[in-house]
């Protein structure tokens, strides 16, 4: 390890409050709704989706609340695109959500009949007990971008708008009210000046904002820092790297692995799973908090592939698909203490409604959002769509399995911030005590607090075949970003050559560069996976449409 | 067996190559099919019709007036579509230009049948077969033209001409007495307003990489380029880095190019890049590292520093045209 | 002026081909569809007309069901309504496809009829002017720039190396190339008020026409190239296998 260690939180900018939170009237060509949710994912769908039905419902038993106006805006182009998610899901939302749909005809691929956990070394692999948390019996394995386009389908047939291609770029807002959202300006040029597609932003007015914004949601973000609402934790995230092949071996078995090619001062892992027999999705995680100023989560995920687990598989086979996200990991300790306030509600990831141990969310978010539905539908019923009325949101929540699931394995991922092979110890006690060890919280910090070191390592050469680089990488994510485009990252005042190089290892899609000492930025690259938001460079959204193009992640 | 008809094109009264082209394809698939090759020449009275024969006709017809020098396109169609209806013929086949993909359609609306564009290949064996592109050459169709007459056209550089020694024997065609008015009228051809070369249109591109190392040394993909006659193309790094204008870029953000050649100097070869010029007929590379991606899209490949090869190449070319 | 705009329903251009089992046609699973791209020209040129003169712009569609999607698109960037004419499958023969639309064109009393130049699927560049022909209008195709007063209209057509220039009187029928104009985007107001906006759907009939398809297949994959050599000692050699060879000057 070198001498010097660097925090990245000191060089990181704060977010730009005055452009996120904007007070002054709302424009008179504005659009109006009743209730807005923001971003399309299985959180804001969901919700959208039993608002709309509990409405239905109202109306139809005579006296009821009359017609709501329900929209939901997405940054992606079309839905799903900007999904991605491993993704073995729980099923229970779905059920409870569209009870006249068997399991059969949910957009689900492959039920989990078979699974494996194994330990790896650079070069070996041992098979180890699967945890309890870990178990995927009755679940199933799907791509989030199918789920996500399926849940669009339903929510139009029952009467919302969907606004695709439209990112929420600020919180409209009135004292303490949030009243809506404004839109993201298409068209820039570099420079920022406006080209011959401008389109300036629009507000959208709503009575309830929904903020589903997924991981490190901005706006979620910034209405938190706005109104001081804090956790006990913080929020920390791990960095996702994912691929999907089409193999020429088929796999019949949901795999995790643990260990290599991570370092001990690494937590993390790696996942494979059959979409079809020979359609596989695979991908590695890592926490946030890693401590090498050099480790790459992309490089990683290559040098994974080589390894005699997953080599057999995807010899021969062809790389479909590439893609990167965050993931929040805090737990139970990191959700915000409240999740409403005047006029919006906090959604899913934006939340933190994460499961570490058993790498599940989707049905939390899904979960949160339904909650959130009928806290909205009594407001509106009442006509008070104050904090103290959407409480009622945060009140379901708590008392759901969503809430309770967190807090059994409350302690469980912190355990991990002091190594791998303690933090295991450390969860094992914690499954066989229901979560009551260690009998207090354990302290996290921010991820861009922890200080990284570099060490040196031997660069790995993409082969063009299993391996990849990370430009080939982004192609494959479907990025058709618009190259003039201007930057929508937000580097900090002093970006020295360490910390640009820092930064061009931690970025999956080849964002930054360090060039001449210098930080060299290529913005359209970004797939908006939010790790530099975490570590470094501040994220903002782009015009509409920016940004991947996942298909089948 | 009733005959082939060709429609000719010419520009200034010469017969242009592709029209060699479809001659041939309709050469081999008379010969399938045992009947005769005829060619329909519209233009203006000075157009040379001779030596067609040896392209493959067996007959040409000609309908010359000075009326009928630029593209007016309901009279072409008029003509064609008489001619194709008074002889019977069991396919008319045309190249796929600009003028072929404007008057092929208007042919087959003519004959009230069906119209394949821009095929590959044709065969006779077993009906009329062909294939062609489709999805932007993604996927090839293979179609059986189960109605008659139809209409083909053939996608120019698809073909080659042959040499045959058919008669060609030219004999004028009138044009019927009751032909309709243009109802549109080509009024002029003339150069397009912008002279610049746009690298996705031009049929020779040059593109530099990073391994220009900078700027400056772009001098060399220009001197090339000027000595093909081709157009500048650039990597998305070097138009990043500013070294050239973004309108330069090919690649999955920047144009598409589909060139007949395409000469890589200094550039790696990012998927990216690769999605942008994959289609050209013919790709070159030159670049010092041997391991570069861009070798396996290439045709041919010299591994070598750009700085000492391509000085050498373009002198080599500016010879090889003089002479 | 009364404008019909033709439009398409067609697999993205980023679409990864996919041969289904029948082996004659694209596995359309999970593939995204889209307005043809060049359709977006002709959309746009109809608005800016409408723009300047008033009247009404009717986007029609030959397609299946799912095709309403695609003339949701057209209602949103401005089309004041639309027509499906249903049809789950086209057939090959685009004289079929120009019969139908035909149909409906005739019955509306249009001043100007815009297409695409083509589609970015079957590639054809054919229907607008089979169209054209069909109803005996003036018809210029491939055009990428309109100017219309009182009737009477100038297009431009691009040629090899050159640019043709077209007169002719409306109404007529006018196929859009690349370069025309830009597409506008879809306004966030666009798509509230397109799902107000009226659309018809009748269903067509469509025989198969005179082509049939014998199998759709992927291309063969490139042959392999080589490398002829090594530093500027190699380009005598590479210099005559582009002559000889590969043929290109």
């Amino acid at each position: 390890m070198s001498q010097s260690s660097l925090v990245p939180a000191d060089y990181q900018a704060r977010l730009p409050q005055n452009q996120l939170i904007l007070g002054e009237p709302l424009e008179e060509e504005r659009i109006d709704v009743d209730v807005l949710f923001v971003g399309a994912g299985p959180a804001g769908l969901a919700g959208a989706i039993q608002l709309a039905k509990l409405v239905k419902e109202d109306n139809e038993s005579g006296n009821g609340v009359g017609e709501i106006s329900i929209g939901v805006l997405e940054k992606a182009g079309a839905l799903g695109e900007h999904s991605l998610s491993g993704a073995v899901l729980n099923p229970r939302p779905f059920r409870e959500l569209f009870p006249d749909v068997s399991d059969t005809d949910l957009p689900f691929r492959t039920r989990v009949e078979k699974e494996a956990i194994y330990l790896l070394s650079p070069t070996r692999y041992r098979r180890i007990p699967t945890p309890p948390t870990m178990r995927n019996h009755g679940n199933y394995v799907a791509s989030i971008c199918e789920v996500v386009r399926w849940l669009g389908e339903r929510a139009e047939e029952v009467g919302v708008d969907i606004f695709a291609g439209f990112p929420a770029g600020a919180l409209r807002v009135e004292g303490d009210r949030v009243v809506g959202i404004r839109t993201v300006a298409s068209g820039l040029e570099r420079d920022g000046s406006p080209g011959s597609s401008y389109m300036p932003a629009t507000d959208i007015a709503a009575k309830v904002t929904a903020l589903a914004e997924g991981s490190r949601g901005l706006l979620a973000q910034s209405y938190m820092e706005w109104q001081g609402v804090a956790s006990e934790n913080p929020q920390i995230y791990a960095l996702g790297v994912k691929e999907l092949w089409e193999t020429k071996h088929p796999l019949d078995r949901v795999i995790h692995t643990m260990g290599w090619p991570l370092p001990r001062t690494a937590f993390g892992g790696s996942f494979m799973y059959p979409l079809e027999p020979n359609l596989v999705a695979l991908g590695l995680v890592v926490g946030l908090d890693y401590r090498d100023a050099n480790l790459e989560v992309h490089e990683l995920t290559q040098r994974m592939k080589l390894h005699p687990l997953f080599k057999p598989y995807l010899e021969g086979g062809e790389l479909v698909e590439w893609g990167a996200k965050t993931i929040p990991e805090g737990g139970y300790h990191s959700i915000p203490q409240r999740r409403h306030g005047d006029g919006v509600v906090i959604l899913g990831d934006s939340a933190g409604l994460v499961d570490v141990p058993s790498l599940k969310g989707i049905h939390y978010a899904m979960q949160s959002g339904m909650y959130a539905a009928r806290a909205i539908f009594a407001a509106l019923k009442n006509d008070d769509v104050t904090a103290k009325q959407l409480s009622a949101y945060d009140e379901l929540l708590n008392d759901s399995y969503t809430v309770h699931d967190l807090y059994r394995t409350r302690n469980m991922r912190p355990a991990f911030k002091s190594g791998f092979y303690t933090g295991a110890a450390k969860a094992g006690l914690m499954t066989l005590t229901g979560g009551r060890f260690p009998g207090r919280r354990i302290d996290m910090e921010e991820d861009a607090r922890a200080p990284r070191a570099t060490t040196e390592c031997e660069e790995l050469t993409y082969d063009g075949e299993l391996t990849f680089s990370k430009v080939d990488a982004v192609f494959k994510s479907g990025n058709v970003t618009r190259d003039t485009i201007p930057s929508h990252l937000i580097p900090g005042e002093k970006v020295g050559a360490e910390l640009a190089s820092f930064y061009s290892h931690m970025c999956p899609a080849a964002v930054y560069e360090e060039v001449d000492g210098q930080l060299r930025v290529n913005a359209p690259n970004c797939v908006d996976c939010k790790a530099t938001d975490v570590l470094g460079p501040r994220w903002t959204p782009r015009e509409g449409g920016s940004g991947p193009v996942y298909k089948r992640m | 067996m009733s005959d082939i008809l060709t429609v000719l094109e010419q520009r200034e009264g010469v017969v242009k190559r592709v029209s060699h082209e479809a001659l041939a394809a309709a050469r081999a698939l008379a010969d399938e099919l045992g009947c005769e090759v005829h060619a329909l020449v519209i233009g203006p009275p000075d157009t040379d019709v001779t030596g067609l024969g040896q392209y493959g006709a067996d007959k040409v017809m000609t309908s010359l007036d000075e009326e009928l020098t630029l593209y007016q396109a309901s009279r072409y169609a008029q003509i064609a579509a008489d001619q194709a209806m008074g002889g019977a013929y069991t396919t008319v086949i045309l190249g796929a230009t600009s003028l072929g993909k404007d008057l092929g359609p208007r042919i087959a609306a003519r004959l009230g049948c069906p119209l394949t564009s821009d095929v590959t290949s044709i065969s006779g064996v077993d009906g009329i077969v062909v294939t062609r592109p489709v999805f932007a050459g993604k996927a090839i169709y293979r179609l059986k033209i189960t109605g008659s007459p139809s209409v083909i056209t053939v996608r120019p550089n698809a073909v080659a001409p042959v040499a045959a020694s058919n008669a060609g024997v030219v004999e004028e065609v009138s044009a019927s007495d009751d032909v309709k008015p243009a109802v549109a009228r080509t009024l002029e051809v003339r150069a397009p307003d912008n002279a610049a070369l746009d690298v996705a249109e031009a049929a020779i591109v040059v593109a530099g990489g990073r391994g220009l190392k900078e700027a400056e040394h772009f001098k060399l993909v220009e001197g090339l380029a000027q000595a093909l006659g081709g157009a500048v193309g650039a990597s998305r790094a070097v138009v990043d880095a500013g070294w050239r204008p973004h309108s330069e870029q090919v690649g999955q953000t920047g144009k598409t190019v589909s060139p007949n050649l395409y000469i890589a100097l200094g550039i790696s070869g990012a998927i990216q890049h690769l999605a942008g010029m994959r289609t050209a007929k013919v790709i070159v590379a030159i670049n010092k590292d041997p391991d570069a991606p861009i070798f396996k899209v290439a045709d041919y490949g010299i591994v070598g520093d750009v700085f000492e090869v391509v000085p050498r190449l373009t002198e080599a070319i500016v010879k090889a045209r003089e002479g | 002026m009364k404008i019909a705009v033709c439009i398409k329903r067609v697999p993205d251009t980023e679409t990864r081909i996919k041969i289904a089992a029948d082996g004659k046609s694209i596995d359309e699973s999970g593939v995204k569809f889209v307005l043809n791209p060049f359709d977006e020209y002709a959309v746009e040129e109809a608005l800016k007309l409408k723009e300047q003169s008033n009247g009404e712009v009717v986007a029609i569609c030959l397609g299946p069901e799912a095709a309403q999607e695609t003339l949701r698109t057209a209602l949103a960037m401005g089309v004041d309504r639309g027509i499906l004419l249903k049809a789950e499958r086209l057939p090959r023969d685009p004289l079929v496809v120009a019969r139908a639309l035909a149909a409906e064109l005739e019955q509306g009393g249009y001043d100007l009829a815009l297409f695409g130049k083509l589609a970015v699927d079957d590639y054809d560049q054919a229907v607008g002017t089979i169209v054209a022909e069909l109803l005996a209008l003036p018809s210029v195709s491939a055009v990428t720039r309109l100017e219309i007063t009182d009737g009477h209209a100038t297009a431009q057509r691009e040629v090899e190396g050159a640019v043709e220039l077209v007169e002719f009187s409306l109404p007529a029928v006018v196929t859009a190339e690349k370069g025309l104009n830009e597409p506008r985007y879809p306004a966030l107001r666009g798509i509230m008020l397109a799902k107000k906006k009226p659309l018809d759907i009748k269903e067509v009939e469509l025989d198969e026409g005179g082509i049939e398809v014998l199998e759709l297949t992927l291309p063969p994959d490139r042959k392999s190239g080589r490398i002829v050599g090594e530093g500027a000692a190699a380009v005598p050699e590479l210099v005559e296998a582009l002559r000889n060879e590969a043929k290109v000057f």
